[in-house]
């Protein structure tokens, strides 16, 4: 080990991060080279003061109030099942107007309704449905990490056949499937995971042309659409918005 | 599902809440600002309340941190449009700041209020790998796993993020110290 390979790796050696050969290797060149030792000693040194001189902030007793009145408003909410409201809770920040933008991003590609109210709720519906997806027993009607299992059961369910694929390969399990609501229409929602994350694809009958895939962004969501054979696909989910688009983008190919 | 959803409410706040210091804390390093923390936070239980139900995982902290800073980051994104690219410097073969300029005995002099100064003023990337590492005691996997980047990613980042910090320490120390 040379000194740039060295210095390179004396954050984490401080940190006891790493792995053993490394740490034995750098532990041999710090016995050889006292400038790399001595960079260590400062690195320590300047670990330590770190840890010990940066606060750490506690959340307030009023906020812990607030999130708990905030959990019981909203299981009382979901109980009633009324939609979603979405965004929530935001004293300050203008995410009503950012919802609107957002949402004229996603779908100005779409020939949904070229009338800014309408997609505003078409998108609000997608992300809406994802969450409530995401309660407790909504999550699927049909439980299976088998297509041959999941495409079945929508037969006889919708005048549509929407394509189910597989994607566990790529670290995008099936987990399932269940019937949902959309743009007035009854769509397919398709259910995949990505870790400990669900990922919501609805698929419903276009009205008009195809367009380019979009993508939006919002405040913690990300959402992919597409439309491909007469058909509309809105991906939902809350894993990076970079993750979706490779998801969607494989998706597509799978579909094509 | 009227009876299931106060079993749910309270699974749920046992398994979260207990959580609730490290994802503010996070929330106020990310976001800088007492009130965009708590809104923030309050919007991250809400989300994560609401996708609880399709959590399987044993590691609530870091589910619930991922949740949290994803909302921070839409935040940071959308309003204060910080730089969110840490272009070229993930590159493990760049050298860090003059990591063995100072001498481990000036580290241990170092004034706290100025040190919170100076990562205030790092990209949150940085302010996130340090924040979880050295102030929530996150191991370099779990970090991995909260900000969803590669563990070697997790070390460039810290070890950058350290030399950036003392660089910020010594250009706010001469400024205060004439
Ligand atoms: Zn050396």
């Amino acid at each position: 080990m040379n000194c740039d390979e060295s210095r390179l790796l004396l954050d984490a050696y401080a940190d006891g991060e790493l792995d053993l050969v490394r740490h034995i290797e750098l532990e041999a060149h710090l016995k050889a080279c006292p400038t790399c030792l001595r960079r260590s000693e400062a690195i320590a040194a300047r670990r330590i003061r770190i840890r010990d001189s940066l606060p750490r902030f506690p959340a307030s007793q009023e906020l812990r109030g607030r999130i708990h009145a905030s959990l019981r408003a909203e299981a009382r909410g979901a109980a009633r099942q009324g939609p979603l409201p979405f965004p929530v809770a935001w004293r300050r920040w203008n995410l009503a107007g950012l919802a609107a933008s957002v949402t004229v991003a996603l779908l100005a590609g779409y020939s949904w309704g070229s009338h800014h109210a309408r997609s505003t709720s078409l998108a609000d519906e997608a992300f809406a449905g994802h969450m409530r997806s995401l309660q407790a027993s909504h999550l699927t009607d049909v439980t299976s990490t088998d297509r041959h299992t999941v495409k079945p059961w929508f037969a006889g369910k919708l005048d549509f056949s929407p394509p189910v694929v597989d994607l566990a390969d790529l670290g995008f399990p099936l987990v399932g499937g269940r019937l949902d609501q959309i743009d007035g229409h009854t769509a397919a929602a398709l259910v995949f995971r990505r870790r400990l994350h669900a990922i919501n694809v609805f698929v419903w009958p276009a009205r008009g042309a195809i367009s380019p895939p979009r993508s939006a962004t919002e405040s913690g969501f990300s959402a992919q659409g597409w439309t491909h054979g007469g058909l509309n696909f809105l991906a939902v989910s809350e894993i990076p918005a970079a993750e979706l688009e490779q998801f969607a983008g494989e998706f597509r190919k799978r579909t094509e | 599902m009227e009876a299931s959803v106060p079993t749910e409410t309270s699974t749920f706040e046992q398994l979260m809440l207990p959580h609730l210091d490290s994802a503010y804390n996070l929330s106020r390093w990310l976001l800088r600002d007492p009130h965009d923390a708590e809104d923030a936070v309050q919007d991250a239980c809400l989300r994560a309340f609401r996708a609880f139900g399709g959590f399987r995982g044993a590691d609530g902290r870091a589910w619930f941190l991922t949740i949290v800073r994803n909302v921070c980051y839409s935040h940071l994104r959308q309003g204060k449009r910080e730089s969110l690219k840490v272009a070229f410097e993930e590159d493990l073969h760049g050298s860090p700041e003059d990591s063995g300029e100072a001498n481990a005995q000036s580290w241990l002099e170092v004034k706290g209020e100025l040190l919170r100064q100076a990562l205030e003023r790092l990209p949150p990337e940085y302010r996130e790998v340090i924040v979880l590492h050295d102030v929530e005691g996150l191991s370099y996997r779990e970090i991995a796993g909260v900000a969803e980047i590669p563990l070697g990613t997790v070390m460039s980042r810290l070890a950058r993020g350290r030399g950036k910090l003392q660089a910020e320490l010594a250009s706010l120390s001469q400024n205060t110290s004439p």
